[in-house]
């Protein structure tokens, strides 16, 4: 699988590229600004782009800007966006073209190499994953509101791992209990909230996201 | 009154003196004819007005230099006053020269480039007051000699006014037209200072300072000086006038003491102002002289008779006697003088002898707000260092032990080595978090980013309550402006959502007229108090900082309504993605 990194600060981008390369991933290019980025992501064409926020030459959003430019010229590519904080607003603007293949995670995730390199996969793959602090603030703000009152606690626990974009096994996994039962939650969840059920992971969590974020 | 187009047709300077009760000689104002002035008196006007020109130079060149120079545009703006000023006094001595005629008061025109002169060089300042003042004065009087040549009134044939000839009847409607030209254009001046409130409109209205109140028992000066009013009116009813101007400055002085003491100043150098005149017009023999210029050059004069001649309880029937009355007379101006200053404390500031209220006012506005901003300043600074060095230090410290330890046991025990840097891993991830929470307190990185807009987004965002934003923002303000503004709004949510009950909030941010304005709404319960120790305060102090205002209304019942103001000016326009 072929990525493209972007990371401006030499040890981080180091460390990624070995960790990548470490988990059997092929690293395309390295760069370490947002037009560099730009320019690989055009003429490389990755499986899968790992992009910090914070990027040379304005050191403000500039990586996020660049992702977003890239996806708009390459409709769907794999973007996995990196940062030091998350912001809910950037995770809405990532996931407004609605088509998929798009992360959005805290930096500190990458020292869990496990979870780190199966989100990489997702994402490649098509697949949505949220920070589970963007997924928490969500929740919190809606709290409130009717339909998540109806919830379980174990359901909103469910409705959190998939909003990160876990699939029905790891969410299994880390829920200690079978898969049977967590597609059962899920049913339920889909329900109270009004959402369409379905098999595909990604359109389950843009459904849920859109939900949150409505 | 006796009428002088009564005798158009006389052929010689004729001298008609009023039959009753007249004092002196009337032959001794027959040497008033028409003429050139003297050489004298043209040279010493013309010196004048070159004294004025010089004082005109030295106040350009003083407005562009010391600690406030100003841009060309604000020399501009203040030397022009000085320049009026000096163009009225010119033309007011032009309209007054017809009247050199007698030669008689030429001396009183010299005064007129003289003061415009020490205006100008001393108190450029004080021209935006006299300029206007003086229009308007100049169009009234205008105004009087023109009801004077429509009535054929004695007096007002001596004025010629501005272009119109003296003694004239066909220049009546042009010298209508210049007095009200004079008087509109120095209304409109003088409104302009008035919605301005420029030191003009303060000078004139007082409204700005509050009236050294020490100055109030001077308002018992206005018993003598309504007596001497009705002694100089001196009509035959003059006892019953004193008795009702006294009695209404007894009103005054009880409900008005200010207004009274600034009567009292002014009223005492009107009567010692009118006391010299009519002190000079009896040792002349009558105190009002009028000639009639008819278009055939000879000129008739009339006599009116001088009224009772007493000033301050001296008779002025002898040469020392009005000597002494005159010297009482400038003993009462002097003493207006002094208490003008004291009744009118606006024209102590005018006149540069006292600090402006406003400003002082204002310095001590900024002294606060700034003691204010450099506490905040090295609070924020002692609360980052304790929680760097309570928190991400330590925690660094004990990710070294931990990694060190397992360097040690690594060979001997993998597991235990193993065990002890997951727990390194842990605890740098843990710095990290807390290092991402103090950055956010130190200044928002969406906040860095993107700018206020995006920033307060976000925080609609980030609120529990479902919050609506409504920014119609054209630039960027100031990053300091920002932060702050963004810092308020933050507590003003964050007390939104923990107080209020609300679960929707409405944010409103516009910039108009060099003012930023933030409008946050909460449908919730009401009653909260900034007094009340919430962080509003806290937010106002800040915002004060920026010469900012925080406004609160929150009625029991909700909703509560938090107005934020901050002037400032926006940069350039940038485009926002909410």
């Amino acid at each position: 699988m072929r990525v493209v990194v972007a990371e401006d600060l030499f040890l981080l981008r180091n460390g990624l590229v070995r960790l990548l390369e470490a988990h059997g991933f092929e690293v395309a290019a390295a760069v370490e600004d947002a037009p560099g980025l730009l320019t690989a992501l055009i003429s490389e064409r990755p499986d899968v782009a790992i992009v910090d926020v914070r990027l040379p030459p304005a050191f403000t959003d500039d990586g996020l800007r660049a992702a977003i430019e890239a996806r708009r010229q390459l409709p769907g590519l794999p973007v996995l966006v990196l940062s030091q904080y998350v912001e809910q607003l950037y995770a809405r603007e990532l996931l407004a073209d609605k088509a998929g293949g798009v992360g959005y995670l805290l930096k500190d995730r990458v020292f869990n190499d496990d979870q780190f390199v199966d989100a990489v996969r997702a994402v490649a793959a098509g697949g949505t994953v949220m920070d589970s602090e963007v997924v928490t603030k969500l929740l919190g703000r809606r709290s409130r509101e009717e339909p998540l009152m109806r919830l379980s606690a174990r359901e909103r626990e469910v409705l959190e791992l998939m909003a990160e974009g876990r699939s029905n096994s790891a969410i299994a996994q880390r829920l200690f209990v079978t898969e049977k039962a967590v597609s059962k939650h899920s049913t339920s969840i889909f329900a109270k909230l009004d959402l369409i059920p379905s098999d595909d992971d990604n359109r389950r969590v843009l459904a849920v996201l859109a939900y949150l974020n409505s | 009154m006796p009428q002088p187009s009564s005798s158009p047709g006389s052929a010689e300077l004729e001298v008609v003196p009023v039959p009753h009760r007249l004092h002196g000689t009337p032959a001794s104002y027959v040497s008033l004819k028409a003429g050139q002035p003297g050489m004298l008196v043209l040279a010493l006007v013309l010196l004048l007005f070159a004294l004025t020109a010089a004082c005109l130079v030295i106040a350009w060149r003083r407005t562009g230099r010391g600690a406030d120079a100003k841009g060309l545009r604000g020399r501009l703006r203040e030397f022009g006053w000085c320049a009026a000023l000096a163009a009225l006094a010119a033309v007011m001595t032009a309209n007054l020269y017809p009247s050199l005629d007698h030669g008689r008061y030429w001396w009183w025109l010299a005064v007129i480039p003289l003061v415009a002169a020490g205006v100008v060089l001393l108190r450029p300042r004080l021209a935006a007051v006299i300029v206007p003042a003086s229009l308007i004065v100049l169009g009234l009087s205008g105004l009087g000699i023109a009801r004077g040549y429509a009535t054929g009134d004695g007096l007002y044939w001596l004025y010629g006014y501005g272009l119109a000839r003296a003694g004239d009847p066909s220049m009546t409607g042009l010298i209508l037209a210049q007095a009200w030209a004079a008087f509109l254009a120095g209304g409109w001046l003088a409104w302009r200072a008035l919605a301005g409130r420029s030191a003009a409109a303060r000078l004139v209205l007082g409204r700005a300072a509050a009236p050294d109140r020490s100055a109030h028992r001077y308002g018992l000066l206005l018993l003598p000086v309504c007596v001497a009013v009705a002694e100089l009116v001196g009509s035959d009813a003059w006892l019953a006038l004193m008795l009702v101007l006294l009695a209404g400055s007894m009103l005054v002085i009880r409900r008005w003491p200010a207004l009274a003491s600034r009567l009292a100043a002014a009223g005492l150098i009107f009567v010692g102002l009118l006391g010299l005149v009519r002190i000079k017009g009896w040792l002349a023999g009558g105190w009002f002289l009028t000639v009639g210029a008819q278009p055939s050059g000879t000129a008739q004069a009339y006599v009116l008779e001088g009224p009772r001649r007493f000033f301050g309880a001296v008779d002025v029937s002898s040469q020392p006697m009005a000597m002494l009355a005159a010297a009482e007379a400038l003993a009462v101006i002097g003493l207006g003088c002094w208490l003008a200053p004291r009744a009118f404390p606006e024209l102590r500031r005018a006149l540069g002898l006292a600090p402006d209220a406003e400003l002082t006012r204002r310095v001590e506005r900024l002294t606060q707000s700034r003691a204010v901003a450099v506490d905040t300043a090295a609070a924020d600074l002692r609360r980052l260092e304790r929680d760097l060095h309570d928190g991400a230090q330590a925690r660094l410290v004990a990710l070294g032990m931990n990694l060190r330890a397992a360097e040690r046991l690594i060979h001997t025990s993998p597991h235990a080595a193993a065990a002890l840097v997951a727990e390194a891993r842990e605890a740098s991830a843990a710095a990290l978090t807390e290092l991402r929470e103090l950055v956010r307190g130190v200044h928002p990185p969406v906040l860095a980013d993107r700018g206020l807009t995006d920033a307060v987004c976000a925080l609609a965002l980030d609120s529990p309550l479902q919050v609506e934003t409504e920014i119609d923002l054209p630039g960027r303000p100031p990053a300091p402006v920002e932060t702050a503004c963004y810092f308020a709004l933050a507590e003003v949510l964050t007390n939104a959502a923990k107080h209020s009950g609300a679960r929707q909030a409405r944010i409103v941010m516009s910039h108009s007229g060099r003012m930023l304005r933030i409008e946050v709404t909460d449908f919730g319960t009401g009653g909260a108090d900034p007094a009340a120790g919430s962080g509003l305060a806290g937010v106002e102090r800040r915002l004060a900082t920026f010469d900012g205002i925080l406004a609160v209304s929150s009625p029991v019942g909700g909703p509560t309504i938090v107005v934020l103001e901050v002037p400032c000016a926006l940069s350039s326009l940038k485009t926002s993605s909410c």
